[in-house]
């Protein structure tokens, strides 16, 4: 408990020494941790439309011809071999015919010159909801389209290739972001550091000569920068949070971002971030007490 | 439990190039013993201080301080031993920028002691150095003469078993080398080791203390003080 208070007095000692470049390390660190964090926040929000969107995902394939029972059978089981789906549902032109004419409504007379038989047959195909993959779902499509009497596939494959990129162009984003954070982080708290030990070598000295044990020397400094990363990543993500609200607020009613459920970080992950920039932050002060104090 | 306090065997210290600043000098100190080193600038006083606190490190001989041979001390031993002993240095070695409380109050800082036992501590060290008044008073506001008393302050201020005194009295005026050196001798009664390197013959000129005299990094001389030695 004394050690505690001694350490928490000198750290108190040091950080009222060298506020400045603390302050502008606290910045830095703050800034980083908000910069990756918002494109993480993207990420894991636009990975949960991601997921959303599959819940509606449906794929339907044009026949030639309707098929007989025993045929509806064995598409079934073909398909299901292939990849286990949630349900499959067939069509029929009649059927395709009526429900083109429920789409138009009022506009439904267009159609009364038309062949009620005029629309392919089809069948429905709407997957479970770990076929979540851009490539999984372009295998099963392909698949399906070699299934006897298929003419075409469509599963809205543009979008949800477009969908797919930007999802992937975040992940590199948050990547980037990531490496940004982590070189900021530690570089600028173990030039901070550097900078408080070369402040006070001619003290660091004297507490040695008087008998000044390695912790108590050392923890001051680790104090520090763990305070760094604590107190960086906390107002990083409290901006963040700030930021969050707004643009919720900003974008409320009705519109695309209504389409999702936008959402911030659960504590849990909150705190992961909190931790990750305590460590680094703690790694910079250690690496920097071990090139540049001599004890 | 050995009654030696410092101990030094052919002990020799060359400074590079080639700077010999202690040639086989052996010296054994009991414990309450209070010495004097003499001789004048360049003899070595300083550096067998220094040797004995582990600022610097012999080239040859042992070294034996409060028991623990300091040519083999681990370094995680070092700071332990530092607290028993407590060094006023020549150049005073204070933060400028610290109070004097806080720079008497550090040597009791670095061995945990409770925060009110400190302040009443560094209190009546002040009060008994004369310095009451400059309690919260920067270093650098000090005259040489309050700064070498702060120093004084700050190495008896843990109770070390050993004290070692570089030129304690060189910046004082009669009446503060008195309180200092009254100072030293109720440590040194009370069963304190002390070692005093000094030019002044006044501290020892009226006392029966061991004086170890120090020439070209050899001892030429040493027992109790006699006339011979009280150089004007």
């Amino acid at each position: 408990m004394k050690f505690l208070v001694h350490i928490i007095i000198q750290t108190g000692r040091n950080l009222q020494k060298t506020w400045t470049t603390q302050l502008m390390t606290l910045l830095t660190v703050s800034l980083s941790v908000l910069i990756f964090a918002f494109f993480y926040l993207v990420y894991t929000n636009v990975v949960r439309a991601g997921e959303n969107l599959g819940d509606h995902l449906r794929l339907t394939i044009y026949l030639e011809e309707e098929p007989v029972a025993e045929m509806q059978a064995e598409l079934k089981k073909k398909i299901n071999d292939f990849n286990e789906v949630e349900s499959i549902s067939f069509t029929t032109r009649q059927e395709a015919f009526e429900r083109l004419a429920t789409q138009l409504g009022d506009d439904r007379e267009i159609l009364d010159d038309m062949d009620p038989l005029f629309l392919p047959p089809s069948i429905e195909i709407y997957p479970r909801k770990d076929l979540n993959s851009l490539a999984r779902i372009k295998a099963f499509s392909q698949y399906l389209e070699t299934l006897p009497g298929a003419t075409k596939v469509q599963y809205g494959h543009g979008w949800v290739e477009r969908f797919h990129y930007f999802t992937k162009l975040v992940r590199v984003i948050v990547f980037l972001s990531g490496a940004l954070l982590i070189l900021t982080t530690t570089f600028m708290v173990a030039y901070t550091i550097r900078l408080a030990v070369l402040n006070r070598q001619a003290e660091l000295e004297i507490l040695r000569l008087l008998g000044a044990t390695n912790n108590y020397i050392r923890t001051p400094f680790l104090l520090e920068g763990l305070l760094q990363g604590l107190l960086g990543s906390g107002i990083g993500l409290l901006a963040l949070h700030a930021l969050f609200r707004w643009i919720k607020m900003l974008f409320t009613g009705e519109g695309i971002i209504h389409l999702f459920e936008f959402s911030f970080f659960s504590p849990a992950t909150s705190g992961m971030i909190i931790m990750a920039s305590v460590l680094l932050c703690t790694v910079g002060s250690v690496s920097s007490m071990r090139k540049f104090l001599r004890i | 439990m050995s009654k030696v306090a410092v101990d030094l065997v052919k002990v020799t210290k060359i400074y590079p190039p080639n700077i010999v600043a202690l040639e086989d000098v052996s010296l054994t100190v009991a414990k309450g013993e209070m010495v004097f080193l003499t001789g004048m600038s360049g003899a070595g006083k300083s550096t067998l201080l220094k040797l004995l606190c582990c600022i610097e490190t012999p080239n040859k001989g042992l070294v034996e301080v409060l028991g623990r041979d300091l040519t083999k001390i681990k370094p995680r031993d070092l700071p332990r031993l530092r607290q028993k002993v407590g060094m006023a240095y020549q150049d005073f070695k204070l933060l400028p920028d610290r109070t004097v409380a806080q720079n008497i109050g550090m040597a009791m800082d670095v061995a945990f002691e409770n925060f009110h036992n400190i302040r009443t501590r560094v209190r009546e060290l002040l009060e008994k150095l004369n310095l009451e008044h400059k309690h919260d008073t920067l270093a650098a506001k000090l005259s040489r003469g309050e700064q070498q008393r702060v120093s004084i302050a700050r190495a008896l201020a843990n109770y070390p078993t050993l004290i070692l005194a570089d030129e304690p009295t060189g910046n004082l005026d009669s009446t503060s080398t008195g309180l200092v050196m009254d100072l030293l001798h109720n440590y040194s009664q009370a069963g304190c080791t002390i070692i005093i390197a000094t030019h002044d013959t006044a501290i020892y000129r009226k006392t029966n203390h061991r004086v170890i005299e120090l020439s070209w990094g050899q001892i030429i001389s040493q027992g109790p003080s006699t006339p011979s030695q009280e150089k004007p």
